[in-house]
């Protein structure tokens, strides 16, 4: 059974938060748990690893307007980078449904709905567009 | 020790040294953590567990941040432009996995120097867990000139 949504959710603004000042501590845990990046040398300029930038999210796994549904799980994501993050950094992050669509698998029919995240700094240049593909059966 | 690479001695179809790893519980917690990611299921198994799972999990999000720890390694002072993961089974703790990549496409333009590649993350038993893609921006090839 396809999933009902309401296409008018398309391109709406369901979310919008204002993240930081982001501090050289979140930066270095961040990359203490990952080992994305190495670890800087103490005084060398501090720039966050390419995937810190999730965490620059709200609290809505999805918008309030799509009702009963269950929620889904993460199906994947696309992360496109713009500048990177350094301490100070004040991120403003909007998020809004990007794509709904269907998807028809060996175990039946599948609804997607991509969420995306748009995330600036206090300059407002963009420091990443970063689109959560969700899915819901 | 990762080998590593610059854009004149990399050809398409190169394959990245692969990072071999077992996350521990704490591991994946700790990332949970420092990512602002701290449901039940990526805390630990009895969080996971009175979600309703076996056990438990690590984010998707920490599958991107192994696939950009491959990149990074494989290609000093790169810049990752674009990055995507599909995730295909929950990555588990206490289960020995491999992240792979392959280059898939190289080429010049007047914004710079770019490899795609291929990613994998895989199970022991060579089962996908998540696949995806990445986009690099490499300093420019070394030409005559800028050798001085």
């Amino acid at each position: 059974m396809s999933l009902q949504i309401d296409r008018a959710l398309l391109g709406q603004e369901f979310e919008r938060v204002v993240i930081g000042p982001v501090t050289a501590e979140e930066i270095l845990e961040y990359i203490a748990a990952t080992a994305e990046i190495a670890a800087p040398a103490a005084g060398a300029d501090l720039v966050a690893p390419p995937t810190f930038v999730v965490r620059a999210r709200g609290n809505l796994f999805k918008p309030p307007r799509l009702g009963e549904i269950q929620l889904g799980f993460d199906a994947g994501k696309d992360i496109e980078f713009g500048v990177p993050i350094r301490p100070g950094d004040v991120l403003t992050s909007l998020a809004t449904v990007h794509d709904i669509y269907e998807k028809t698998g060996r175990s039946g029919s599948m609804s997607f709905i991509v969420l995306r995240t748009v995330v600036t700094n206090q300059r407002e240049e963009l420091v990443a567009v970063v689109d959560q593909r969700m899915m819901y059966r | 020790m990762v080998e590593q690479l610059d854009f004149d001695h990399v050809d398409v179809g190169h394959e990245l040294c692969p990072l071999r790893l077992t996350l521990t519980g704490e591991q994946v917690a700790r990332y949970a953590h420092a990512a602002r990611l701290q449901a039940g299921r990526f805390m630990s198994d009895d969080g996971a567990r009175r979600e309703g799972l076996p056990g438990q999990i690590a984010p998707g999000n920490m599958s991107l941040a192994l696939f950009s720890r491959l990149i990074g390694q494989s290609f000093p002072g790169m810049r990752l432009r674009h990055l995507s993961a599909t995730f295909r089974v929950p990555l588990q703790p206490r289960q020995r996995i491999t992240v792979r990549g392959v280059v898939t496409e190289k080429h010049v333009s007047d914004q710079g120097s770019f490899l795609d590649c291929d990613l994998v993350l895989e199970s022991e038993e060579g089962e996908r867990w998540v696949t995806g893609t990445a986009r690099v921006a490499l300093p420019p090839p070394c030409t005559a000139a800028s050798r001085g």
